[in-house]
């Protein structure tokens, strides 16, 4: 075995970038809005601006690099503009399965629909919310107590005789 | 009724004291004529035990054989005309749960479509809800199951009657995952019926479950007798047959004895479910394993529990439409035994607790008895050589004492072959019975492929099964064994899909089985020759093994009997509608859903790249806060791990954590799609 040869390996993801330039940040969000059914050039173009600028508000908690935070916005802008327009309270699992209803394919053309002028977007509302998983029921809690077994024990048995005993 | 029933069951269990009696009085003859030596005693003590347990089958099926011969049992629960439900009360809601493990999720929900579609033709669907109760680890099983959920709930346009929930945490296994499904919905329904993953039931029987409870309000839980179907291996085939011939005769018998007692086989039965929640929350039990901690055959627990406090547990016999699928080969059947053998040697201890009905005491001795009876066999085997050797060691001596006559040595052969015989009797007179009852109804037995077919079956069905006796006989000693000594027995999901055993499989399950064997048949021929041809079809058993357990796997072999005419079942001749839609269902797998159409390769991958099933998959999610410090570096190294080594590199406990975190889930999509790997379909 040769020691001196150190073999690096190959990481699965590319490396980050430090800092991306616009094409290779336009390049990414654009691949990520079409993928999420958005197909309008222009549309795209707009939205990928807002990503940016939501992407700088990011807190640099996340660990995240700037390309990363970026998709990040994106994805959350999505989820602002759902919680916008179903009107619903934003917890995550929720905003998730509205997001699932509009990705799973109900409304083929949601971009047109989502950004419609106020009052023309009601349709959109009914259909995702038509469409949203309902994994469960609610919950009705019922108690279930383990209940006692009392197993044959040699000791036990020794114990029950000698207090049926009298005067024991 | 209730002394009639007293009546049954004295007449059930004189019979089996009186038959172990007489058996034991004929070897008694045998032993006796030079006193009774040490390992004749033994000798005495397993035979009686053995042969009890052999009259037990024998006599249920020779009751269940009356009961089919005369029509149907005037005491089963389906004739019970019950009280009519009170019009004015809501009409029942009933559960329909499947509690999965890692299973093969296309045949889990092509299963679950099939009794949808079968529910939906009786028109009752509105008063059925199914739940899809997922304990499964496996990520790339997990988001298969959710995504076929998905499909599923669309194709049927299901949302708000098919649920799908996967739990944390497998707490307690079967019973922590149906104790949690009781205690959070429970309340919404007055039935659950339990499924196994391979369940499949028709929707008459369901409807017909429901109706049988609704007029009996003191039932607690109806067990319907799931028929084997469905396999295309020789073996299962054998198996199939013989459940399906053999299996309708013996649950009739069941149900003649037991009656408003008896057992609860863990799937496939109506539970009514407030008595369920108020009696079988299952304790722990105390001390180590094998026979404390967690309860692991919680069936028959729960059912002995629903007896204790007062309420019925029946078998519906005569319901038909109700399947389960069994292991293909031979080395599964002995997986699947591995699992159920602990938690059936725990019921020792509770047969013998305080205030269980005498009845339920008696399930537990037979569940005890389904797996302690192998090494008992096997020490009569043992001991039978070694007493033969012994006699073959004796010198014979004609003249005692004064006497000038020879006293010549009794024989006892005709006493040793009438012990043979009875016994031979008890275990195969079943098979001939129920053969026979197929001349009482020409369209069940043209079901059977006719009486030639159905006979030819039962005798290759007969010797088969003398074949793999001794070889399931060692298996389960070996589990027994392990178990006692405390060696862990593991839960691995079965392997339940149709496949052929390598000669590498077959070497490493049975190479000991085939050297014992040889070794055994050599010796024994050497030194107990006598005694070695007696020994022959155990002998011969073990020494073939390897080939018989890898011809019986062959699902060739198996389609060719089918085609020969061998071992048909009338749910192969004329499958009911919920078995043919099944099929349909596994034939024409059809997503809706692109996300499942495509069929990835990498469903685990999927969740992090693909935004529906990301967003589909955090939804499933429960709600719960942001992990702890500790949490989050352990999670931190995976993404780093993850991003450095790729999916490849990480266990699936460990995938699954990080599915499991939505934040992380998050950032994970994030990084997959700033920086997208090679080969992960993304532009």
């Amino acid at each position: 075995m040769d020691r001196g040869k150190v073999i690096a390996p190959h990481p699965y993801l590319p490396p980050p970038v430090a800092a991306p330039n616009t094409d290779l940040l336009f390049g990414r969000l654009h691949a990520y809005w079409r993928a999420l059914g958005v197909s309008d050039p222009a549309q795209i173009a707009a939205l990928s601006e807002q990503a940016l600028r939501r992407a700088a508000e990011l807190p640099d908690t996340l660990g995240l690099d700037p390309l990363a935070r970026t998709l990040l916005a994106a994805s959350e802008l999505l989820d602002d503009w759902l919680a916008q327009g179903s009107e619903l309270p934003r917890t995550p699992q929720r905003l998730a399965a509205i997001r699932a209803a509009l990705l799973g394919g109900v409304t083929p053309d949601w971009p047109k629909t989502l950004f419609a002028p106020p009052g023309e977007g009601d349709n959109l509302r009914d259909t995702l919310a038509e469409a949203t998983a309902e994994p469960t029921p609610e919950p009705m809690p019922s108690a279930m107590p383990a209940q006692p077994i009392d197993l044959f024990s040699v000791l036990a048995e020794i114990r029950r005789l000698w207090q049926k005993t009298p005067g024991a | 009724m209730v002394i009639g029933h007293t009546l049954r069951r004295a007449v059930f269990f004189i019979l089996i004291a009186v038959t172990t009696l007489l058996a034991l009085g004929l070897l008694v003859t045998v032993f006796h004529t030079d006193g009774l030596s040490p390992i004749e005693r033994v000798l005495l003590v397993l035979y009686a035990i053995l042969f009890s347990w052999i009259c037990v089958s024998f006599w249920t099926a020779l009751m269940g054989f009356w009961v089919m011969l005369t029509g149907r049992d005037r005491w089963a629960i389906s004739r019970h005309p019950g009280t009519p439900p009170d019009p004015a009360a809501p009409p029942p809601r009933t559960a329909i749960l499947m509690p999965i493990y890692n299973e093969d999720s296309q045949r889990v929900f092509a299963g679950l479509r099939a009794i949808h579609q079968s529910l939906a033709d009786t028109g009752q669907l509105d008063g059925f809800d199914f739940f899809i109760l997922s304990d499964t680890r496996d990520p790339e099983v997990w988001v298969e199951e959710e995504l076929r959920w998905q499909d599923m709930v669309r194709t049927l346009n299901g949302k708000g009657r098919i649920f799908y929930r996967n739990r944390p945490e497998n707490t307690s296994r079967k019973t922590g995952n149906l104790e949690d499904f009781c205690t959070r919905w429970g309340a919404r329904y007055r039935y659950m019926i339990v499924l196994d993953a391979d369940s499949i039931m028709k929707g008459e029987t369901l409807v017909e479950m429901v109706r049988l409870m609704e007029r009996q309000p003191r039932v607690a839980l109806i067990q319907t007798p799931p028929v084997p179907v469905n396999r295309e291996s020789l073996f299962a085939r054998i198996l199939q047959f013989a459940g399906s011939i053999y299996g309708r005769m013996f649950t009739a018998g069941l149900n003649f004895w037991q009656l408003d007692e008896s057992n609860y086989w863990g799937h496939n039965a109506i539970i009514r479910i407030q008595p369920f929640l108020d009696h079988c929350g299952l304790p722990k039990l105390p001390g180590r394993e094998p026979f404390g901690g967690e309860i692991l055959s919680h069936d028959f627990v729960e059912a002995a529990l629903l007896r204790r406090a007062g309420w019925e547990v029946w078998l519906a016999y005569d319901l038909e439409g109700s399947y389960e699928e069994i292991p293909p080969t031979l080395i599964d059947y002995a997986k699947r035994d591995r699992r159920w053998c602990q938690g059936n040697l725990q019921h020792l201890r509770l047969a013998l607790s305080h205030g269980f009905n005498g009845l339920s005491r008696i399930h537990f001795i037979m569940g005890v008895m389904s797996y302690a009876a192998s090494p008992l066999w096997l020490l009569f085997l043992i001991a039978t050589g070694v007493e033969a050797f012994i006699q073959t060691q004796r010198e014979l001596v004609y003249f005692f004492g004064q006497n000038w006559m020879p006293v010549w040595p009794v024989s006892f052969a005709v006493e040793m072959t009438t012990v043979l015989l009875v016994t031979l009797t008890m275990l195969f007179l079943p098979k001939l019975l129920a053969l026979l009852l197929l001349l009482k109804d020409a369209k069940l037995r043209e079901s059977y492929g006719g009486m030639a077919n159905a006979s030819w079956s039962v005798v290759l069905e007969s010797v088969f099964s003398v074949l793999t006796a001794p070889v399931l006989m060692l298996f389960q000693t070996k589990f027994v064994l392990a178990i006692l000594m405390r060696r862990a027995v593991g839960w691995p999901p079965q392997q339940r899909g149709d496949h052929m055993t390598s000669f590498k499989e077959a070497a490493l399950a049975h190479g000991g089985h085939t050297a014992i064997g040889l070794v055994v048949g050599g010796l024994s021929y050497l030194y107990v020759p006598a005694f070695f041809w007696w020994f022959t079809p155990v002998l011969l058993g073990l020494a073939l093994s390897i080939p018989v357990s890898m011809l019986s796997s062959s699902i060739a072999l198996g389609q060719a009997a089918r085609e020969w005419g061998l071992f048909l079942t009338p749910e192969e001749t004329n499958p009911p509608a919920v078995l043919r839609y099944l099929a349909e269902n596994l034939q024409d797998d059809d997503a809706v859903l692109p996300a499942l159409r495509d069929r990835p390769p990498n469903h685990f991958v999927q969740a992090l790249t693909d935004p529906y099933v990301n967003a589909l998959h955090l939804s499933l999610l429960p709600e719960r806060g942001p992990p702890g410090k500790r949490r989050r570096h352990y999670l931190e190294g995976l993404i780093h791990q993850l991003e450095e080594e790729g999916p490849d590199s990480l266990s699936a406990a460990q995938k699954r954590d990080l599915i499991a975190e939505p934040e992380t889930l998050l950032r994970l999509h994030a990084l997959f799609w700033s920086r997208p790997p090679a080969g992960a379909a993304l532009p």
